[in-house]
């Protein structure tokens, strides 16, 4: 691996991440909150500053085209856990203890929405701005965004491109990576607005409809108010706010294709969607007959919480129209496999996702097939093509691992914090992407009491869970870790 | 009529001993000299390809009104129709092998691109084997099934078993439904047309003409009537096992497909939507039982390996399978096939020969069906304006033949002794294959 070549790729993200991180700074100046500016100037300049260094160090090459497998991987690994480091620079200025602001830096650009703020008040607006954009940056990926705006990354685009989004299947909606990501990005900034607009029509402020909309396209789950959705109590907002979670949890791809590409059957005959409905009308269904039965709520107000929570659990969104973490235990535990599950392939969401969820489903349907007939040839289809052996392997390892992964950090943090629930909700929560557990971590709690070890075991969760394992797991044979300088 | 064929294969040589005693038939190979068996037939022999400008010049296209591409290369067949084409407007016929080229070339997708490919008739065998296969299985018990007037008459083969009632009865001691003709029996291979008085023996294969509720009410009434056909096996994943494993899955008929190469099972078990793909060799008796072959209401073997094909057919019988359809290519060896007591025996040349046949016939004759290996001819006829109107009973044939049905304008008529034959009629006739040129002329006239 070249070192160069990654420092290189690196300072160029971190310059344009500097750029970026001015943009709290002219929330700041709108809201007239001056106090809140010196800390964003201070992480952009870090920022650019750092990346300036790298760049520096690299000889100022933009010619990444040879990249390599394994350096595509590295750097989006180092990406991710970079810009979380200088993401949490401004929280540094607000008293953050540095594990806490990580954390919440880290839990943002994951798009988890676990937070360690236990009290919303005395922070300005550009804080809760930085919480939201640092969401809707890795929402729909940074490397994504960035293969989208630096012309340098056009041909190595496509190495970083699936390194960061390793779904099972390579999926561009356009010949060139370029392009695709553009597109992903367009279809992603126009649902953003749609719901700003949506949000405002309904009566939410100017500020708080741009900060839950950065959060819900994500799929990430901050919310400026300390009560996330519900504190709004409007049912309007909440099933607004429910369609968008939907669509982000959906393939962008699909709907880019659909919307631009006018490709209307790409809807109907994609299974993973018609899964990911089907599971989530169905549990909504389940959800709301268990409020009812245990709870004193109305059939509307039930329909409402169980579309809108499993909306936000499924698609790793992880807000809350009610304190999910008061409800009684089967409705929780309905809630809970919704966790494991995740959003589409190609979305903002964390997870498993749906379409591996739906080939396991399918393994073990072809696995009770082969009992019965030994000698049968049985194909896996998924949207009526076969599953190649080599993506049915990838998968297959990706479950087992993502399993083993799950059962280590839940055994650990259990330990840790003497508390099975936060050990094993926590880590479904963190693995997943999603934020608040149940508990002392419910969604109207906060992480800021655990151990500071469960917390660095958290972030680690985050950042595995949004990069799909497969880049970590190349990480740990010894083969990768050989550089040379040139 | 001069007719080039270009190839002498076996389809080759079919051809040309189906028409050499009317026709003059040049052929065209590759080769220096003609295959051995191609010397009893009375043709001329020009050596070279039939892609080569020079050498259709040479075998004097010019003059010809028909040339037939069929050699064993599919594309030099298409480029010689084509450079034949580009010589004189002459009719062409290529045979293909593959599904791609077959779909280039056939009729539905050629009118939707800009330009045709001068090819007027292509000619897949393997693809009208299929289309045989799939109507002879649709129908439960039948042997061969044919359909005319698209659809709304219909022809069934049926084989005459030990315990079937009508075993030993005259024809005319049956009642038969309305609208239903016996028209022809095989017996001991020999086809014969029947009068009333034929008794009907053990073993004797029946062919029936008439509509299909007709038909139905025979089948439900005569023969053992399995219900409706649930479950096929298929023997061989080729191109013949794939087609037709396809058309099943529409029919919603479940398939079980035994194939032995690996490769192709991955490719069927991709391409296929609900057949059940089991790898493995289709005389590995343990296979047959583990999958319970004997159970399925019918099995078809179409690898193509006659001695193959052969030995499952047995294995699947002794197994219990009470439909057997087999796939020969070599026709001298279906009447052994039917000997060792293979219910139907099916062959790609012989459909390929029905179609081609029915391409060469004058306009006003078509040769609809062959039966018993060409021994009987199903024929359409028009009568001619001039034709003057007459009793079918009082029409006096030269040689036997049955009328089977009389078409006039939409209506469809199955005719006895009073129904009148008038001018413009399209009449379908079964005839003896030696007599249907008399029979022809004789309405013709």
């Amino acid at each position: 691996m070249k070192t160069a070549t990654i420092g290189n790729a690196l300072g160029l993200i971190l310059v344009a991440l500097g750029l970026i991180m001015l943009a709290p700074v002219a929330v700041a100046l709108l809201a007239r909150e001056f106090s809140a500016i010196p800390p964003f100037v201070v992480a952009a300049a870090v920022s650019a500053g750092v990346g300036t260094l790298l760049r520096w160090r690299g000889g100022f090459s933009s010619d990444f085209d040879n990249l390599r497998r394994g350096e595509g991987m590295l750097i989006v690994c180092l990406a991710w856990v970079v810009t979380g480091a200088i993401g949490a620079i401004p929280y540094l200025f607000f008293g953050l203890h540095p594990i806490d602001a990580y954390f919440e830096s880290i839990s943002g650009f994951t798009t988890t929405g676990a937070t360690i703020l236990k009290d919303f008040g005395p922070y300005p607006k550009a804080f809760f701005f930085w919480r939201s954009l640092s969401q809707w940056l890795g929402g729909m990926g940074i490397i994504v965004l960035f293969v989208a705006v630096l012309p340098q990354f056009a041909v190595a685009g496509r190495q970083m491109f699936f390194a960061e989004a390793p779904g099972p299947t390579e999926e561009k909606v356009t010949p060139r990576i370029t392009q695709t990501a553009k597109a992903l990005w367009t279809i992603y900034s126009l649902l953003t607005l749609l719901e700003v607009g949506l949000l405002c029509l309904a009566g939410m402020p100017l500020f708080d409809a741009v900060c839950n909309s950065l959060s819900t396209l994500a799929a990430g789950g901050f919310s400026p108010h300390p009560q996330s959705i519900m504190g709004y109590q409007s049912s309007t907002i909440t099933w607004i706010v429910t369609l968008f979670m939907f669509l982000a949890g959906g393939n962008f791809a699909l709907q880019y294709r659909v919307l631009f590409q006018r490709n209307y059957r790409a809807i109907l005959y994609n299974e993973e969607l018609r899964l990911y409905a089907f599971i989530v009308v169905t549990v909504a269904l389940l959800l709301c007959l268990t409020l009812m039965r245990t709870g004193a709520v109305h059939l509307t107000e039930g329909l409402r919480d169980g579309f809108f929570q499993v909306a936000s659990i499924i698609t790793t969104t992880g807000f809350s129209s009610t304190d999910f973490a008061l409800w009684a235990v089967p409705a929780q535990t309905i809630l809970f496999t919704a966790m494991l599950v995740g959003g589409c392939a190609g979305s903002a969401g964390g997870g498993v996702k749906v379409v591996r969820v739906l080939f396991g489903l399918k393994y073990l349907k072809r696995e009770i097939a082969q009992v019965v007939h030994p000698k049968a040839v049985l194909p896996i289809k998924i949207d009526r093509v076969t599953v190649p052996e080599e993506v049915q392997r990838q998968i297959l390892g990706f479950l087992l691992f993502y399993i083993f992964l799950m059962t280590l950090s839940a055994l650990v943090v259990t330990i840790i914090e003497s508390d099975a629930a936060i050990g094993l909700v926590g880590t479904a929560a963190t693995l997943g992407n999603i934020g608040p557990g149940y508990g002392s971590i419910g969604p109207m709690a906060s992480f800021a009491d655990l151990h500071p070890l469960t917390k660095l075991i958290f972030i680690g969760n985050m950042v595995v869970g949004r990069l799909e394992l497969i880049p970590f797991i190349a990480m740990l044979h010894p083969d990768f870790w050989t550089f040379r300088r040139a | 009529m001069n007719i080039l064929i270009y190839g002498a294969t076996e389809t080759g040589y079919m051809v040309a001993s189906q028409l050499c005693q009317k026709h003059n038939i040049t052929v065209i190979d590759d080769s220096d000299r003609l295959p051995d068996k191609f010397n009893n037939l009375d043709i001329s022999f020009v050596a070279g390809s039939g892609a080569d400008v020079l050498v259709l010049e040479a075998a004097n296209v010019a003059s010809a009104e028909l040339f037939i591409a069929c050699s064993p290369v599919d594309e030099s067949n298409i480029v010689a129709c084509w450079t034949a084409k580009k010589i004189k407007d002459v009719e062409t016929i290529c045979f293909v092998h593959r599904m791609e080229l077959y779909r280039n070339l056939g009729a539905g997708t050629q009118n939707r691109y800009q330009t045709r490919y001068d090819i007027d008739t292509i000619i897949w065998p393997e693809q009208l084997l299929t289309q045989d296969i799939f109507r002879i299985v649709s129908v439960p018990d039948a042997i061969d099934v044919e359909y005319f007037v698209r659809g709304k008459a219909k022809m069934f083969e049926y084989r005459i078993k030990e315990n079937s009632i009508i075993r030993g009865l005259r024809i005319m001691d049956c009642s038969f439904p309305d609208n239903v003709l016996i028209v022809g029996i095989t017996r001991k291979h020999n086809l014969f047309i029947p009068n009333g008085s034929t008794t009907i023996e053990t073993d004797d294969k029946v062919v029936f003409m008439g509509t299909g509720p007709a038909l139905d009410l025979l089948a439900a009434s005569f023969f053992r009537n399995v219900n409706q056909i649930r479950t096929a096996a298929v023997i061989g994943g080729g191109s013949v096992g794939y087609m037709l494993a396809q058309q099943l899955e529409e029919a919603e008929i479940r398939v079980k497909l035994i194939e032995h190469d690996r490769k192709r099972c991955v490719f069927l078990a991709d391409n296929l939507k609900g057949s059940l793909i089991l790898h493995g060799d289709g005389t590995d008796l343990e296979l047959l039982e583990g999958e319970s072959i004997g159970e399925c209401d019918v099995t078809v073997c179409v690898t193509n390996n006659d001695e193959k094909n052969l030995l499952c057919s047995l294995l699947v019988k002794q197994l219990g399978c009470q439909r057997i359809i087999t796939r020969v290519g070599n026709l001298r060896n279906s009447m052994l096939f039917e000997r060792v007591g293979i219910d139907v025996v099916v062959s790609p040349r012989d459909s390929a020969m029905r179609e081609l046949l029915n391409r060469l016939q004058a306009k006003d004759v078509n040769i609809l069906a062959l039966v018993e290996g060409g021994q009987g001819e199903v024929l359409r006829l028009n009568l001619p304006e001039s034709f003057a109107t007459v009793l079918v009973r009082d029409f006096v044939l030269p040689a036997r033949a049955i009328i089977g049905l009389i078409k006039r304008g939409r209506n469809v008529i199955f005719p006895h002794g009073d129904t009148p034959l008038e001018a413009g009629d399209q009449l379908i006739v079964f005839t003896m294959a030696g007599d249907a040129e008399a029979i022809k002329k004789a309405f013709t006239r």
